[in-house]
């Protein structure tokens, strides 16, 4: 993936399983706004803004398997000491965002 | 793509056309032809052309912004400390334009919200199906008693990037050891928020390093500010004999300003300095208020679900502008309230109903360069208002150790480098 753009537009290709689609019709394409534009896809829009496909000062969040993601937000969620500023944002997402977050940007193969 | 005039190129590039528009059903067709103008190519609107490009490649997007490049305010107080070239925070058009997105190189000066119709300056007009404007802040001339745009060509506020930003860092530059300067920041809300207070560190090191017998005095508007028990902590430990802060309790707010005496007065006081930067009080950028969306607070009011004013129909603010408090006016604000508003756009014109969601904040401040802090924030926008979710957020803890200081600046660097990429790169 040469760049953070790509990654996050196929990101949500691939969990449509739409990354070779081109042109639609019109109710496709209203169903496709409808998926790409829902409530798990909102969620993780906020990632993007620091995690890119490089991890240098953040850590890139390719490659993780859905249950890797969950156990890992839902550990900075629950860790009541830490103060980093993933564990100042998890606080702030339910046990249902973050499920919905992980199955989102963990989408196993991102072609 | 300078033509004012909307062109048919997204639809053709699609190849849309060519599937026959007689076989599309109406509201298929409509979609398609829908025209989305953006004002303002900051990290609001080159965020959300781009996420919008994405969501909606065959509708026709276009990014309205009179300068033809974009300088970043995030990480322009290192410039101004001489730690790093100002071209580091330019950024071009380019990838947008590659991306089917087309930019005017024109400044917009009126909206008619009623006929759905952009007016620049030149005269020529761009109708639109949705409006979404990113105008950022312009100062508030004439808040502060003599502080103009006269005065700021010598006393420059730097609170835009670009060429203020370079006379600040020169005149800090031609300082002689043992002239002193003076920063003066207003009431809230302005841009920004801890960016004072960071640029008042990067100020201090500057002359702790180069001007040892020189001085930073601030002149604060207000007595307490974000992550205000970490930056004096920083301050203490770094720039004991380099940085004064005096609040509003200590006389601190700045009444007037007199350019020619380099003079800056207090209800009770006067400062004089070789190097004066006022932070002037802030507005919505002017084409809020000939649009009809900034109130009489100069700020933008808006439904945070969509981002649309609550003053003019099909037309959305996001970043500075907006009324948005608890968010604060950042660029991980901007950049974040740009993609909920553009999939709230796309689901408009696709008969859907925007949906709630959590949105976030995180800003980084340097306090040394190579040490940092941050503030978080996570924001609910349920009920027809953002709202911080309790638990939540917070800032860096103190007394930490300098590799969490070393290792969140870190986390800036890659910060500012992710959201430059994903709004311009």
């Amino acid at each position: 993936m040469p760049n953070q753009r790509a990654w996050s537009v196929l990101g949500s290709l691939s969990l449509l399983g739409l990354a070779a689609c081109g042109g639609a019709d019109g109710p496709q394409q209203s169903q496709n706004v409808e998926q790409s534009t829902g409530k798990a896809s909102l969620l993780a829009t906020a990632c993007s803004g620091c995690h890119s496909d490089v991890s240098t000062g953040i850590a890139s969040l390719q490659g993780y398997s859905v249950e890797a993601l969950q156990l890992s937000l839902s550990n900075y969620k629950s860790d009541a000491e830490g103060t980093t500023v993933m564990h100042r944002l998890a606080r702030g997402y339910s046990e249902t965002d973050i499920a919905l977050i992980s199955q989102y940007l963990g989408a196993e193969d991102l072609e | 793509m300078k033509s004012p005039i909307i062109s048919r190129r997204g639809l053709i590039q699609t190849g849309l056309l060519g599937l026959g528009g007689l076989a599309l059903p109406l509201n298929a067709l409509s979609q398609s032809n829908a025209s989305i103008v953006i004002v303002g190519g900051g990290f609001g609107g080159a965020s959300a052309g781009r996420t919008l490009k994405d969501l909606l490649p065959s509708a026709e997007i276009t990014l309205i912004e009179a300068n033809a490049n974009y300088t970043a305010c995030p990480f322009s107080n290192l410039v101004i400390a001489t730690e790093r070239p100002l071209s580091a925070q330019e950024f071009s058009y380019d990838r947008l334009q590659a991306a089917g997105i087309s930019i005017i190189s024109a400044r917009a000066t009126s909206v008619d919200a009623s006929g759905q119709i952009v007016e620049l300056q030149d005269g020529s007009q761009v109708p639109y199906d949705r409006l979404i404007l990113s105008p950022g802040v312009d100062m508030r001339w004439g808040a502060l008693e003599g502080y103009s745009q006269e005065a700021a060509e010598r006393h420059p506020h730097a609170w835009k990037a670009g060429a203020q930003t370079q006379l600040l860092r020169d005149q800090l530059v031609a300082l002689e050891d043992g002239e002193n300067v003076v920063m003066t920041v207003p009431p809230a809300p302005y841009r920004c928020p801890p960016g004072p207070y960071e640029r008042a560190s990067m100020i201090a090191h500057y002359l702790k390093t180069n001007r040892p017998r020189s001085k930073l005095i601030i002149l604060d508007a207000k007595d307490s500010f974000s992550k205000m028990a970490l930056f004096q902590e920083a301050w203490a430990e770094h720039y004991p004999d380099h940085l004064e802060w005096r609040g509003a309790l200590d006389d601190g707010a700045v009444s007037r300003v007199d350019a020619n005496l380099k003079t800056v007065y207090t209800d009770f006081d006067e400062l004089s300095a070789a190097v004066i930067n006022v932070i002037p009080p802030q507005k919505a950028g002017q084409i809020a208020d000939a649009a009809g969306v900034s109130d009489q607070t100069g700020w933008c009011p808006i439904d945070p679900l969509s981002f649309e004013s609550k003053l003019q129909p099909k037309v959305h603010v996001i970043g500075d502008a907006t009324i948005a408090a608890p968010m604060p006016k950042s660029a991980f604000s901007a950049n974040l309230q740009a993609k909920v508003c553009a999939f709230a756009v796309a689901r408009l014109l696709s008969d859907l109903e925007p949906i709630a969601t959590t949105l976030a904040n995180t800003c980084y401040s340097y306090t040394t360069p190579d040490e940092a802090i941050s503030i978080a924030g996570v924001y609910s926008n349920v009920g027809g208002q953002l709202s911080s979710v309790s638990g939540a957020g917070g800032v860096s803890p103190l007394n930490g150790d300098k590799a969490v200081r070393q290792a969140e600046a870190a986390q800036a660097a890659h910060w500012f480098q992710t959201i430059t990429n994903e709004a311009f790169g």
